[in-house]
C-alpha cells in the first residue's frame, strides 16, 4: 500500500500545503501551463499540450480541487447539505476527501488497497494542522501561498506521523 | 439490497434514462440531473487525468456516508451510474446485467434512435423486475 500525495485546500480555494511522497510520475518544471491566459502563449512557452504528459504541481493542484469541489457539490445536491463525500476510486488510484467546518479540505491520494483514511485526515487535522499551524502565534489566519502551513514542526510532524502507518510502505 | 437510482449517460454527457427505485436520495428537478450527469462526465475526465500513475481510468467508485456511486463505462463511451446504500457489495455485476438489459431491450430496439432518451417499455419493465429481484 501506498500514499502518492497530500494536499491542503483552504477556504479560498487554494491550495496551501502539498507534498508528495511516491509519486512514479512528475514533471519538476514549476511553470503553469494552465495558469497562462493567453492561448498563444500558451503554445509558444513550450508547456505540455494539453492531455498529455505529466502535469506540474501547479495544474495538478487545480484539477485535484476542481474535482473534489465539484464531486463535494454533486454529493451535497443528492443528499442534502451536511453531507459529504469520503473517497472516490479510479482502476488506478484511491483520493481521500476531509472537509472540516472552516472549508479546510484535506486530500490524500493512495493506491487502491487503502481504506479507511478518513481518521488518518482527522487526525492530521486536529494533530497537526491544530497544533503546529493554528496555535502558532506566528502564523497568519489565512495562508495565501502556503506561507504558514510550510513550517518545520508541520512538515516534521506529518512525517513523523505517516511513515509508521501501514498505508505507508 | 437497496438501489436508489439509475443513471445512463451517452458519450456525450447527455442524460438518457434516469429511474429512481427507493427513497434515500434528495428528488431533483430534470434540469438538476442534467447538470448532475453533466459534471460527472467532466470529472470523470479529469479523474484520470490526475492520476499519479499512467493510463488510470476514470472514477469507478464514489462513496459517501449516505450512498455509494459505482460507474461502469462501456467500450463505446455510455456511461452507466447506480446509486446504491453505502457499504454495498457487487454494484459492479449489477450494472453490467443492466448493461446486457440495456443492449437486449434499449439497443435492438429498431424504434430507438441512439444516442437519443430511451423510452423503451421492455427495457423498463425488465430493469425493474430486475431491481426487484436483488
Amino acid at each position: 500500500m501506498t500514499i502518492y500525495s497530500f494536499w491542503i485546500f483552504d477556504r479560498h480555494c487554494e491550495c496551501i500545503y502539498h507534498k508528495d511522497f511516491k509519486r512514479p510520475m512528475r514533471q519538476l518544471r514549476p511553470t503553469s501551463a494552465l495558469s497562462s491566459t493567453d492561448p498563444k502563449q500558451r503554445n509558444t512557452s513550450g508547456g505540455p499540450p494539453k492531455g498529455s504528459g505529466p502535469l506540474t504541481v501547479d495544474d495538478e493542484s487545480k484539477l485535484v480541487f476542481g474535482v473534489v469541489f465539484s464531486l463535494r457539490n454533486m454529493v451535497k445536491k443528492l443528499s442534502g447539505d451536511q453531507e459529504s463525500f469520503f473517497s472516490f476510486k479510479t482502476t488506478k488510484y484511491k483520493l481521500h476527501f476531509f472537509e472540516t467546518q472552516t472549508n479546510l479540505r484535506f486530500v490524500m491520494v493512495t493506491d487502491t488497497r487503502v481504506d479507511g483514511v478518513r481518521p488518518i485526515l482527522e487526525q492530521i487535522y486536529a494533530g497537526l494542522y491544530v497544533e503546529y499551524v493554528v496555535k502558532n502565534p506566528l502564523s497568519p489566519p489565512e495562508h495565501p501561498g502556503g506561507e504558514g502551513v510550510n513550517n518545520e514542526l508541520f512538515t516534521l510532524g506529518l512525517d513523523r506521523f505517516l511513515r509508521p502507518l501501514s498505508i505507508f510502505e | 439490497m437497496v438501489v436508489y437510482s439509475l443513471y445512463i449517460l451517452n458519450k456525450a454527457a447527455g442524460l438518457i434514462y434516469q429511474r429512481d427505485f427507493n427513497e434515500g436520495l434528495r428528488k431533483l428537478s430534470s434540469n438538476d440531473y442534467l447538470v448532475l450527469s453533466g459534471t460527472f462526465h467532466a470529472v470523470h475526465a479529469i479523474a484520470s487525468r490526475i492520476s499519479p500513475v499512467p493510463s488510470s481510468s476514470g472514477i469507478e467508485v464514489l462513496e459517501t456516508e449516505t450512498f455509494r456511486l459505482q460507474c461502469f463505462q462501456t467500450l463505446t463511451g455510455t456511461k452507466f451510474l447506480l446509486i446504491s446504500e453505502p457499504r454495498q457489495q457487487g454494484s459492479d455485476a449489477i450494472l453490467r446485467r443492466i448493461y446486457e438489459l440495456y443492449a437486449d431491450y434499449v439497443i435492438k430496439n429498431p424504434f430507438y434512435q441512439i444516442e437519443m432518451p430511451v423510452r423503451c417499455d421492455l427495457f423498463d419493465r425488465h430493469l425493474g423486475a430486475y431491481i426487484k429481484s436483488l
